[in-house]
């Protein structure tokens, strides 16, 4: 089944993005205009990084999605203060137009009705949070309450360390609700991009029936930095790449942005049939 | 003597929950269960030896054994990685739960470790899904689980097998999103502001106990667990005692939706702050 063209991309214009003048792979003069017509990919095949507004406009159908909870928002917990108050920082990345570190609703993706979540890197570093694991389990439970597929775009740095241990317990909550969509046998795709590291694969984002990593994206535990200051380790080159955890056995796939839709639509039709 | 411990500062308790002198896993079922079996192995690749896991007799009855294991001395610290777990030891650990729900056998899961290990070898085995697989999995273990903070419970590392029904705390026990050094390095980039980050992280028993994340802080002996190890292996015998007995008459069912709420609405203590929101869908 050739699932190409028409469908390959979605017909909701992608916002513009922050983007550098030049491709930092190939170096040619980037024109943001052309760019954002290729779901920003350079023809050199670089992935830029998108925004959950960016990845909300590519993946549903035109006009079909549905924002959910939005208005459940963070607060400062634990009187944060050093380097930076933390409630400044929710206040400030509010004031940017910016809603958490995941946003999540109801959509349909060539015609499959799915729920859909996604980081936004933007927020904190895609941190999980409380309001993060709030919106992904709700999302989870209504998925497996109406037998609808839950697509996650994962672009994280792992648990935000400004809500403590309460970051930490995101984790169970998330998979705790998985656990039960996955009883209910209902499809769980997760698409990986550039970067998603600590409690996020380590919760949820690496238990998909199919785990897609866009080419290029760093995944893994615990990052580079952080490895080399622990363990003195010289890395190898491509360490943590997309086609690394293809190799490592942690992700089925490699998918170019360009073909992510198509591939999507044509897993929700396979495992949306009936035995 | 309450006074003193109560004005510990948070780096005190950290230095007292990493004391040389303080008892490991191995130290407490030992005394648990003088006649613990040590099983080893994950059924795929390796052992791991930064988690030990077995059965036991506890109260009259067989108890599986799961516990982060430090070292003693430097060559065992290097044989037990510090206690920090592989994706090999999250896989052993899982192959016990499957047992112990085989045979009926509550799971007692002692925690005491800086992280998940933040090396090459963890990665290219797998460690992230390691631990998600395994969390995931506790919530379809189908007997009591408790777990007990004993010393350090740092990051998804702890978490991965402190899923449980009921969470305890030794008093000086700390248990953190990552551990102090580990968030200093994120937060600030340099990992010697760990003082900072530990008393910004809230991480202290006392405060996980407020936060609603833990049901009870097992006192220690004055001065910490090593002064008296028996006496700390006595209180945490009896708080075994208060959670798992009760525990141990739910029908499975009910074991696993509470299992699901706890960690569900764990949040609950600051989620119910009018400023965050509803906590709970409305039905629509």
């Amino acid at each position: 089944m050739v699932l190409e063209g028409g469908i390959a991309m979605s017909g909701g214009k992608l916002p513009p993005i922050a983007l550098t003048t030049n491709c930092p792979s190939c170096g040619v003069g980037l024109v943001p205009e052309d760019l954002r017509e290729q779901v920003y990919v350079c023809d050199c095949g670089h992935h830029f990084r998108m925004h959950a507004d960016a990845w909300i406009a590519m993946l549903p159908d035109e006009g079909t999605w549905r924002e959910r909870w939005g208005d459940v928002r963070p607060h400062d917990l634990l009187e944060w203060k050093v380097p930076k108050p933390y409630q400044e920082t929710i206040e400030q990345a509010r004031e940017e137009g910016l809603n958490e570190a995941v946003r999540i609703g109801t959509a349909r993706l060539a015609g499959h009705d799915i729920w859909l979540a996604v980081f936004d890197f933007r927020f904190v570093g895609g941190t999980l949070s409380i309001v993060a694991g709030e919106r992904l389990a709700r999302g989870l439970e209504q998925a497996t309450a109406t037998q609808t597929p839950y697509v996650l775009v994962a672009a994280t740095g792992g648990a935000r360390m400004q809500e403590g241990v309460l970051a930490l317990m995101q984790m169970a909550k998330v998979n705790g609700a998985l656990s039960r969509l996955h009883r209910a046998g209902v499809p769980y795709l997760s698409v990986l991009t550039d970067p998603t590291y600590g409690g996020t694969p380590a919760s949820l984002a690496l238990q998909g029936d199919v785990n897609i990593a866009e080419p290029g994206a760093s995944i893994g535990f615990t990052g580079p930095r952080i490895i080399r200051q622990a363990t003195y380790a010289e890395l190898p080159p491509g360490f943590q790449s997309a086609d690394y955890q293809l190799r490592c056995g942690q992700v089925d796939m490699v998918v170019p942005r360009t073909e992510l839709r198509g591939r999507l639509a044509h897993l929700l039709t396979l495992y949306g049939r009936s035995p | 003597m309450a006074a003193q411990r109560d004005t510990l500062s948070i780096w005190q308790v950290v230095e007292l929950a990493r004391h040389q002198d303080r008892p490991y896993a191995l130290d407490y079922i030992r005394r648990l269960a003088p006649d613990f079996v040590e099983l080893h192995g994950d059924r795929v690749s390796h052992d791991d030896p930064a988690v030990v896991a077995g059965l036991g007799t506890w109260r009259g009855r067989t108890v599986v054994f799961l516990g982060q294991q430090k070292g003693r001395n430097l060559a065992e610290r290097v044989a037990r990685n510090w206690g920090m777990m592989h994706p090999e030891g999250f896989r052993k650990a899982m192959r016990m739960a499957r047992q112990a729900v085989k045979f009926g056998f509550p799971i007692i899961s002692l925690v005491d470790t800086p992280g998940a290990y933040p090396g090459e070898s963890a990665e290219e085995r797998g460690i992230s899904s390691a631990i998600g697989a395994a969390i995931l999995e506790w919530f379809q273990i189908e007997v009591p689980v408790v777990a007990v903070v004993i010393g350090e419970g740092s990051s998804g590392g702890a978490l991965g097998i402190a899923v449980a029904d009921r969470v305890l705390m030794l008093e000086n026990s700390l248990y953190t999103v990552a551990s102090p050094e580990a968030a200093a390095s994120i937060v600030w980039r340099d990992n010697a502001r760990k003082v900072e980050a530990a008393e910004q992280l809230q991480i202290t028993s006392r405060d996980l106990l407020a936060m609603g994340v833990v049901e009870e802080v097992v006192r220690e002996p004055e001065g910490g667990a090593h002064t008296d190890v028996d006496a700390a292996a006595r209180a945490l015998d009896e708080a075994l005692g208060r959670h798992l007995d009760p525990l141990l008459r739910l029908p499975t069912a009910d074991l696993l939706q509470h299992r699901y709420e706890r960690f569900r609405y764990i949040d609950s203590l600051v989620a119910a702050d009018p400023r965050f929101g509803p906590k709970v869908e409305p039905k629509v």
